[in-house]
């Protein structure tokens, strides 16, 4: 039985292993809804939860895809309703000019992205996660930044 | 004699006078200029405390270095047991003034140290370039004649055409010498710039944008293999002054330092992360680049990023905020996944 | 006699047979750039050069070298060492002075108890077919560091360039065994060898720079602590261009690199400078040489005063690289002469 679902698992089409920056208040807790709600999402992110998407380094995106992750997702709270008041306000600017510096230096665009979802939202966070699974599948797997040894 | 050549001249001598008076008055301790290189196609930046030193300063179009660079740390010399403050003149071409104003912005300099010498500038020449032209030859003198700056060597006389063989940021450059204001009237003496336009279209930006993701990561690959991870670039940029780079991090370390393609790309592309709105394009780091590298196309890259998102342009005035300290609630997120 | 002649045009074909038998590493023009690399096709080669940026010791003691590799199977641990070409090398149009660095590069790796197998191993396996340089640069200073634009003894074979072919010289047995394998070259005439030793001569009386660097390690010795190197660092911006293109500087880091997700990882060696404010920087945070002036004087003072104290040899070849390539224009030869001048005001004073 065991070696019956190995093989199934090998034999089964590359999926894209997305990783997924969620702050802690709005997006972690609308992943939460969509899971309570039984509403199902691609299984491709992994999700890792931050306080604020203002904490993210953009160094966390680029070392992802340097370690071969396919894809990055990150989701804030909508403008205005940042539990920190404006940390979401400073990751946009930081993430807008990091997104075309990626896509000027030649990183497919839809490989990385950015995306607000509220913590009531468990719906709009699971067809949002659909959207980005199947763009960075389209795309294929990430080799450009991944060093190869 | 070309007009190009009598401008430099003309220059030369304002810009010395200048230096002459101001250490005679005492009001500066210290000047930094540029004086004639050893090797050709150089210029050396010179510091210069003394009235007699001051026909060491030179103007000529091989003077790439950002002299910003040496403002910080802040120049202390002992005097009496203790360090203090040197009040330091500089000579300053308008990108050169720019980043001065900027690091001021960012709390890096102290305004009253700093007198800035402001002379116009026509254009740096892409000495890189030239040298790869001329290939195995030896240089022995170089000289302006006309519009064209002309190379000889013990057999050989090569002519390159001025607007054509300047850096490429300088074939953009509308702000030629310091940008004149009002809270900065005290520190320019010499040249200042009125108005300049800073209606920019980008074209080069743009026309290198219109390649397809794959032909722009190939024409990347090529144009940075040559690095050796010296980072010349990154000590000769005034605003590059971290006490720890990022590259030389270790807990964690981000990325790696090798000289392999992905850990090269990595590291421009986030040194030019780190610059956005706040170069002031002046070419120096292509200019010391020693494989020749021109780094120009990423400068541009992220000039017209903050200049379309943000209508910004670094180094010209004291009160505007740089994009990156800032944020406001209408910024433009045309790149969200699903924008609300 | 031993001397061989071949045609400019018969180089290709010296390079065919060459190639076959050997890695076969040549200045290639990349990017408008000189640099030697591995020559995949012949018409690659660009014999029309001064030097190249990086030096040739790039081949033997790359930028980056893999140590070692290893993958993790459950509790096994399984290591690899890199695998090692079964042919030798054969460095060919390297310069007298690139020649030389090869001397000091293995006095440094190979002296004293720890031997740095990796270069060694790979210098054993190394066959040096330099060039001479008919035509010196500005910035060439071999002859004051008992170099010369001609000098083959560092080298297995040489050869110079008779305008339209080469003068071949074997030095070493295995320079002889090439040259002989290389049958159909022909001989060389007398009028060959007195037009290579005319060229030698006028190469020599060429190079224009001169230092005295007899005494220079006593001389720095004694001036460490004199406050003209404030002077000389001044505008030194502390970038790490002259280790990196030096033919004998040999610092280098050590880094353990990691794919966690795949359970496997590397240990590789990079370059690295004294320029870095990494470099001497201890664990408790305290670092000894914190700013531009003792790093920009631990550079000089490495190649003119450590270096012969500890191994009898002078640290410099005269390539004059830093000095063509140094950002700021920190001429070398300036430094020196200003430090020769200091010995000579002190003498006169003591004499006084």
């Amino acid at each position: 039985m065991n070696e019956v679902i190995i093989e199934e698992a090998q034999e089964k089409e590359w999926e894209p292993k997305i990783i997924a920056f969620l702050c802690n208040w709005c997006s972690y807790a609308g992943a939460d809804l969509a899971g309570v709600s039984r509403i199902q999402y691609p299984p491709n992110i992994r999700i890792v939860r931050v306080p604020c998407s203002g904490r993210l380094n953009p160094f966390f995106l680029i070392r992802s895809l340097v370690d071969g992750w396919d894809g990055v997702l990150v989701s804030g709270c909508h403008p205005g309703d940042c539990h920190y008041i404006s940390g979401n306000l400073v990751a946009r600017r930081r993430f807008a000019i990091l997104n075309d510096l990626l896509e000027f230096f030649g990183i497919e665009p839809g490989r990385v992205n950015f995306m607000w979802a509220s913590a009531a939202e468990g719906e709009r966070f699971a067809v949002l996660v659909r959207k980005a699974t199947a763009i960075v599948k389209k795309l294929g797997p990430n080799k450009k930044f991944k060093k190869e040894w | 004699m070309s007009k190009l050549n009598l401008d430099n001249q003309k220059i030369q001598e304002k810009m010395r006078e200048v230096a002459r008076n101001l250490l005679k008055e005492k009001k500066v301790d210290l000047i930094i200029g540029y004086s004639e290189g050893t090797v050709p196609l150089s210029s050396a930046p010179v510091f210069i405390r003394k009235e007699e030193e001051v026909d060491k300063l030179i103007w000529n179009n091989l003077c790439y270095v950002n002299l910003a660079k040496y403002l910080i740390p802040n120049i202390k010399e002992n005097v009496d047991g203790k360090l203090v403050d040197l009040k330091v003149g500089i000579i300053s071409k308008g990108c050169v003034a720019r980043s001065i104003i900027h690091l001021m912005v960012e709390h890096q300099i102290k305004k009253e140290n700093i007198t800035i010498i402001g002379i116009k500038c026509n254009g740096i020449i892409n000495r890189r370039k030239i040298e790869k032209e001329v290939g195995a030859e030896e240089i022995i003198e170089t000289y302006l004649l006309d519009d064209n700056f002309i190379v000889k060597g013990k057999d050989f006389e090569k002519k390159f055409n001025y607007d054509e063989y300047m850096n490429e940021l300088c074939k953009h450059c509308t702000i030629k010498s310091p940008p004149k204001s009002d809270s900065l009237k005290d520190i320019i003496v010499g040249e200042s710039q009125e108005s300049y336009s800073l209606e920019e279209k980008f074209e080069d930006v743009i026309e290198f944008e219109e390649k397809t993701p794959d032909e722009r990561w190939n024409y990347m690959k090529e144009l940075l293999q040559d690095c050796t991870r010296c980072y010349a670039c990154r000590e000769a940029c005034p605003l590059c002054y971290c006490n720890l780079c990022f590259v030389d991090q270790n807990l964690p370390t981000w990325f790696g330092k090798t000289s392999e393609i992905s850990d090269i790309l990595i590291f421009h592309m986030v040194r030019a992360l780190h610059l956005a709105g706040r170069c002031v394009e002046c070419g120096a780091c292509s200019s010391v680049c020693p494989m020749g590298i021109d780094l120009s196309i990423i400068n541009r890259k992220i000039n017209r990023i903050v200049k379309d998102r943000y209508d910004f342009t670094s180094g010209l005035s004291l009160e505007k905020l740089p994009p990156m300290m800032a944020f406001k609630m209408e910024d433009k997120q045309e790149f969200m996944l699903e924008e609300d | 006699m031993i001397e061989k002649l071949v045609d400019k045009k018969d180089i290709p074909k010296l390079v065919k047979e060459l190639t076959e038998k050997y890695n076969f590493y040549a200045p290639i023009k990349v990017n408008g750039n000189i640099e030697f690399k591995r020559v995949e096709n012949v018409g690659d080669i660009e014999l029309n050069f001064f030097n190249s940026k990086i030096p040739p010791k790039e081949i033997l003691f790359p930028r980056m070298e893999t140590l070692f590799t290893y993958n993790i199977n459950g509790k096994n641990i399984e290591i690899k060492e890199p695998e090692k070409s079964e042919k030798k090398n054969i460095i060919f149009g390297i310069r007298p002075c690139d020649a030389h660095s090869f001397v000091l590069l293995e006095n440094f790796f190979g002296f004293g108890e720890f031997k740095d197998k990796l270069f060694l191993n790979k210098r054993k396996n190394t066959i040096l077919m330099g060039i001479g340089c008919n035509n010196p640069r500005n910035t060439c200073f071999c002859t004051s560091l008992e170099g010369h634009p001609f000098k083959k003894e560092d080298m297995d074979v040489f050869l110079v360039d008779l305008d339209d072919k080469y003068l071949i010289t074997p030095i070493t047995d295995i320079g002889k065994e090439i040259i002989d394998a290389l049958s159909w070259l022909v001989d060389a005439k007398k009028p060959d060898l007195e037009k290579a030793m005319k060229l030698s001569e006028k190469a020599e009386s060429l190079i224009s720079t001169t230092l005295d660097i007899k005494d220079s390690y006593k001389i720095l010795d004694s001036q460490f602590s004199n406050p003209i190197w404030k002077e000389i660092s001044e505008t030194c911006i502390g970038c790490g261009t002259c280790s990196f293109l030096c033919p004998t500087c040999t610092c280098f880091d050590v880094i353990d690199e990691e794919d966690k997700y795949n359970n496997k990882g590397r240990r590789i060696r990079i370059w690295d400078t004294c320029q870095s404010c990494l470099y001497s920087l201890h664990t408790s945070g305290h670092n000894p040489r914190n700013g531009g002036i003792e790093r920009c004087r631990n550079r000089i003072l490495h190649k003119f005063s450590y270096y012969p104290t500890n191994y009898g040899l002078i640290g410099c070849v005269g390539c004059g690289r830093c000095i063509q390539l140094c950002p700021v224009n920190n001429d070398l030869r300036a430094i020196i002469k200003k430090m020769n001048e200091i010995n000579k005001k002190e003498e006169k004073s003591i004499i006084a």
